[in-house]
């Protein structure tokens, strides 16, 4: 009697542990997937003449400091809205900022007279491939995934997306 | 039986875990507008990859899937055509309709606070006032020109007054060379023009006493022309400001916007370095002639030349926030010789919290202004500056990420024979 409770006891540790270890399995393959995260391309027009930039670059340009490329043609950001992906990692790698820092960030840029404008936000990296290809001296961050022929890629810090030291990602 | 009841019990388990795992990420406003985004980029590559094949095989050739890697180092030739597929394939390129910049473009924002002070200063009132409402218009005027202006009103006691507090057209050469005219807030002092009249956009309620409003230490506002723009210097990240102007009016807290009183221009200029490696840090230094010549005017109509020279010392991240003043004022009697130099400064550290979502930012300053009793200007009683060592400490709350609580306890001693002041002050200022 005490051996058929303790056979059933130690059945049901089994099952319970067989059910515990899938579970974790499927959480952490689903972690897993939600984590893949393909490189944060910079992207310019390609009558830019800019093949690259250190990353130090890219944070003036997109903090607003530097505002023109040489031949003094006028940059214009373009940027993704909260929520996507490309926005989360510039965020993190350009501007170190939270969503509210940078929100306030571009408050108190515009009041102090040094930009008139936050950076244009693009619902989709098509709209940012279009932004890019129609203005001259526009710059963009898209998803490595969404690069297409005949989009100028910048090199940051000698680095192409998807080479080792790509500082974005 | 026991099998399909274990399994049973199973199926139990793991749905619970997953329901569980699924009950701590319920999608909220934020999780949908990123699904939304996730499904037109996949949406996008979708047809991207469809029209790649369509005009491959259009073309005569099979269809090739292109590997981004391989989109990173495009021939020029290549980069052309895909321009022009492009062009072809979008005949209303959104984006680049967005994103185009038209001219004007004005763009307002409010800035607005609502103050309840109370002090234990004699004769003092208690009570509630309206701070300023603020309005800050920017507006690009063509690519490389842009107006910036700021209108305040106070509320007075018979009516609200209206000033304008900023007025500047500025053209843009590059990043080196930038050029404008206009009114200005004296770019003497970092506070000064970080802040402006956004009250929202400083941590304390008040300014430090060297540049409050209305204030005679230094002049807050300058009217005449200014050259800004990066001095070449790599990782150092040096910035100029130069400006020429009228300088002070005859009443020395006001600028001479309708004129200079005295036909003697009044010069600025600053440096700083804003290291690119230290993001938040900058300090620097400037330097301010002017000639003064005092209304009501003083017997004998004396003028003073003025010098200031101040520096400053800012680390403007939030963990921590550190902010240093100094100047100093040197005048010059200018029919008796005699001169005289006074000082002030502050220093101000405060410090986000990392808990609650980072919305409790405490705060401290300390403030100490010299005017020795000889001074041949700040002495009298139509321009008094008063000295004063001054700690304040409080505490903001972020309501959201445009409106804030502020309260805070001031101590302040003047001079010798005047009595010590404690105040408490609370305000919201918010940005609309």
């Amino acid at each position: 009697m005490r051996k058929a409770a303790m056979r059933k006891a130690a059945k049901i540790g089994t099952w319970f542990t067989f059910a515990f270890v899938l579970s974790m399995v499927l959480v952490s393959r689903s972690s897993a997937q939600t984590n893949t995260t393909p490189d944060l391309a910079v992207i310019v027009n390609p009558k830019n003449a800019v093949d690259s930039l250190s990353l130090n670059d890219l944070v003036k340009i997109y903090r607003g400091e530097r505002q023109y490329w040489k031949g003094n043609l006028p940059i214009v950001l373009l940027f993704r809205p909260p929520g996507s992906y490309e926005r989360m990692i510039a965020l993190r790698v350009i501007f170190q900022m939270t969503e509210s820092q940078y929100k306030q960030y571009w408050v108190s840029k515009i009041m102090r007279a040094e930009a008139t404008a936050p950076p244009t936000e693009l619902f989709s990296g098509g709209m940012t491939k279009e932004g890019v290809m129609a203005i001259p001296g526009a710059i963009g961050c898209i998803s490595a995934t969404d690069l297409r022929p005949g989009m100028k890629v910048l090199h940051i810090d000698g680095h192409l997306p998807g080479e080792a030291n790509y500082p974005l990602h | 039986m026991k099998t399909s009841r274990r399994i049973s019990t199973v199926f139990i388990l793991v749905a619970a875990t997953a329901v569980a795992r699924a009950q701590t990420t319920e999608p909220n406003q934020s999780d949908v507008v990123k699904a939304l985004l996730m499904r037109i980029d996949k949406l996008e590559q979708r047809v991207a990859e469809l029209e790649a094949s369509k005009t491959t095989a259009s073309a005569g050739a099979p269809a090739q899937h292109h590997e981004p890697q391989e989109a990173q180092i495009p021939s020029t030739e290549g980069r052309q055509s895909m321009a022009a597929q492009i062009h072809e394939h979008d005949e209303h390129p959104q984006g680049g309709a967005v994103a185009e910049n038209h001219f004007p473009s004005l763009q307002i924002r409010g800035f607005g606070d609502v103050d309840f002070a109370a002090t234990d200063e004699r004769g003092s009132h208690s009570g509630f006032n309206m701070g300023q409402v603020v309005l800050h218009l920017a507006s690009p005027l063509s690519k490389k020109v842009a107006y910036f202006g700021e209108v305040s009103f106070t509320a007075q006691p018979t009516a609200y007054a209206v000033d304008v507090e900023r007025s500047i057209i500025r053209y843009d050469h590059n990043d080196y060379f930038k050029l404008s005219f206009g009114r200005y807030h004296t770019p003497i002092n970092y506070w000064n023009t970080a802040f402006h009249h956004g009250l929202w956009l400083q941590t304390t309620i008040s300014r430090p006493e060297m540049i409050r409003f209305g204030g005679r230490f230094q002049p807050v506002h300058f009217f005449g022309m200014l050259a800004e723009g990066n001095i070449p210097s790599g990782s150092l990240g040096l910035g100029y400001e130069v400006g020429l102007g009228n300088g002070r009016a005859g009443v020395i807290s006001r600028a001479g916007d309708f004129g200079d009183v005295n036909n003697n221009r009044a010069w600025v200029a600053r440096l700083f370095a804003r290291p690119t490696g230290l993001q938040g840090f900058q300090f620097g230094g400037a330097i301010y002639r002017d000639k003064i010549s005092p209304t009501p005017a003083l017997p004998g109509d004396p003028t003073f030349g003025e010098w200031i020279s101040s520096a400053q010392l800012v680390w403007a991240k939030e963990t921590p926030e550190f902010i240093s003043e100094f100047a100093n004022v040197h005048h010059r009697n200018n029919l008796t010789g005699h001169i005289s130099d006074s000082q002030a400064f502050y220093a101000q550290l405060a410090y986000r919290l990392p808990w609650q979502q980072k919305k409790w930012k405490p705060y401290s300053r300390f403030e100490y202004t010299h005017i020795p009793v000889t001074e041949p200007l700040f002495s009298l009683a139509d321009f008094r500056v008063q000295d004063l060592v001054g700690p304040t400490v409080g505490v903001r709350y972020d309501i959201t990420d445009f409106a804030a609580f502020k309260l805070e306890y001031r101590h302040t001693k003047r001079g010798p024979k005047d009595p010590e002041v404690n105040g408490v002050f609370v305000q919201t200022s918010f940005t609309f």
